[in-house]
């Protein structure tokens, strides 16, 4: 506990009289005052010194650094070994040859057919209008997908029971679906989503430009109308909402259709 | 009770924001809360007993930086949450944010190049074996003049994370500090009528307002205020969304208005969710 001193002392007497050790001043006052840069310190027993060793005897980890006497684990850089080493034995990763591949530019579409679609019409869980379609978001919080994966494909199954017209958007579409939707006056227009982009939709975010297909396939797929794809002259046409950035990125993903390329001169 | 106090009572809502006519010999006190207890609507009168809430508002007296226009002094009395500017100081918590803080603006450039980078052949500069000296390989030994340096510094990010709950924790603890040491005042507006730093720091030094922070909850710095103070020294202005914990307990006095009190409520509340950035977006249950 610190025991107060008699205030009266000047300083020159404070600075030359020799309190017993039972008096002096503690090292550290309970407050110490204003709260500035220069008093503030992590709480009591939060941190730990490091340990450092070979830094000779006195430290208590000199000599072998706490690792024991000379072999293997004396040693630097043996640490656990890693995954799949089987003690210098051949590992089964390299006793069979490899097959097969992995396509690494594959997409998973979420299938979604007209009748569920119908279904979950009539029982209120999904509306649409032409200003405010069908997308992604809205399968996925109904319930009528139960992921997106890479996107939505609409297929055709159940045509013959879809009664209302639609207006979605999704990744894809099938022509049986398409046929069915606009038979009954609905629309379909395929966007392009690349994850981001899908992510974005699913979470109602429209801070972020989208992105626009880079790939060929891409762009040949979202430039035909056949496919109903939203770059497709048509389609930014029949579209009630239509950003301007599409218009471009429609006309100059569609250039290649009529850049012709001199051929070589023998 | 003036018009543009009454605004400011709509705007504050939930803040009591009040008016007592200040006597001469009450002026030098501290905001006089008794008072305000007296003014305050007493809700039932049949009961003798009153339950109290367990943290009790803060009431700070309200500053002007232009000086007010009535030559009778009144005092406006502001309430603040006692959550958030009455918090228990823990220094520890201050040290944790200014060290992230101090840590994030490290440059972390520092570069040297290692055996490997530095320039030249990788000739055996001298036969193995015969000239009774030192067996060497090339010319950028660490061990050699002009060659690499073994194990020198290279360009890393300094910069630590700390959890955005402890950085709020951090926030509330400086704002509480600053209140507790008569370091925080608070004004209606920060704006100043002209660009003129002579004046403004005459009226800083009556005001005893030099080494001081102000910061605003407006979408900019007063252009007045900005424009008279950016040469002053020991003044800064800043918008409230900017201000660190570091900054907090940097300057000794913190003058904050109106609009920035209320983003402090509100982004420090114990419900809040992030101050910085985007608002959290949570999905809908249901989609109509």
């Amino acid at each position: 506990m610190p025991r107060e001193l008699p205030i009266t002392l000047k300083a020159s007497e404070r600075l030359f009289c020799s309190l017993p050790a039972t008096m002096a001043l503690p090292r550290f006052r309970a407050n110490p005052g204003r709260v500035h840069l220069f008093n503030l310190s992590p709480a009591q027993n939060s941190q730990h010194a490091q340990k450092r060793v070979g830094r000779g005897q006195g430290s208590g980890r000199g000599g072998t650094s706490g690792r024991g006497h000379k072999g293997q684990k004396a040693r630097a850089g043996n640490g656990k070994p890693k995954p799949g080493f089987e003690g210098g034995q051949t590992p089964i990763t390299k006793l069979f040859p490899k097959r097969g591949f992995v396509n690494a530019n594959t997409k998973t579409y979420a299938p979604v057919n007209l009748d569920r679609i119908q279904h979950w019409i009539d029982q209120g869980r999904l509306t649409s209008s032409p200003e405010k379609p069908i997308t992604a978001r809205e399968l996925l919080l109904s319930g009528c997908v139960h992921q997106v994966h890479d996107g939505i494909k609409l297929l055709g199954d159940g045509a013959e029971q879809l009664k209302t017209p639609i207006h979605i958007t999704p990744s894809r579409a099938s022509k049986t679906a398409i046929r069915a939707v606009e038979k009954l006056g609905g629309t379909v227009f395929c966007k392009y989503y690349n994850p981001l982009a899908l992510r974005d939709c699913v979470h109602d975010r429209t801070d972020r430009i989208q992105a626009a297909p880079t790939k060929r396939n891409d762009i040949v797929w979202y430039t035909e109308w056949r496919n109903r794809g939203y770059l497709s002259p048509q389609a930014l046409a029949k579209m009630p909402i239509v950003e301007e950035r599409w218009k471009t990125l429609s006309e100059q993903l569609r250039l290649y259709k009529n850049q012709e390329f001199d051929k070589p001169r023998k | 009770m003036s018009f543009g106090l009454k605004r400011a009572f709509h705007l504050l809502s939930q803040r009591c924001l009040s008016t007592v006519a200040a006597e001469p010999t009450a002026h030098n006190l501290p905001p006089s809360v008794t008072k305000l207890a007296n003014q305050l609507p007493s809700t039932s009168s049949s009961l003798s007993v009153q339950a109290q809430p367990l943290a009790r508002p803060v009431y700070l007296t309200v500053s002007h930086l232009v000086p007010p226009e009535s030559s009778k002094p009144q005092d406006e009395v502001v309430e603040l949450d006692s959550f958030i500017f009455s918090h228990p100081v823990r220094r520890d918590i201050l040290h944790l944010c200014v060290v992230q803080h101090l840590d994030s603006l490290r440059q972390g450039t520092a570069s040297t190049k290692t055996r490997g980078e530095v320039r030249g052949s990788g000739r055996k500069i001298r036969p193995q074996k015969g000239t009774g000296k030192a067996r060497l390989g090339d010319g950028q030994s660490p061990m050699l003049r002009g060659g690499g340096i073994a194990f020198g510094p290279k360009p890393r990010d300094f910069s630590t994370e700390l959890p955005r709950k402890v950085i709020m924790m951090g926030l509330r603890v400086a704002l509480s500090a600053r209140i507790k040491e008569h370091g925080l005042g608070i004004v209606r507006s920060l704006a100043w009528p002209t660009a003129k730093t002579k004046t403004l720091a005459g009226r800083l030094d009556e005001l005893g307002w030099r080494k001081t922070l102000f910061v605003t909850g407006e979408e900019s710095v007063p252009e007045g205020l900005r424009r008279a103070s950016s040469n002053l020294y020991k003044v800064e202005t800043k918008q409230v969304c900017e201000v660190t914990v570091y900054d907090l307990v940097k300057w000794p006095r913190v003058v904050l208005d109106v609009p920035a009190v209320e983003w402090f409520e509100r982004t420090l509340a114990k419900d809040s969710k992030s101050p910085w950035g985007r608002a959290a977006r949570s999905l809908p249950s249901s989609v109509s």
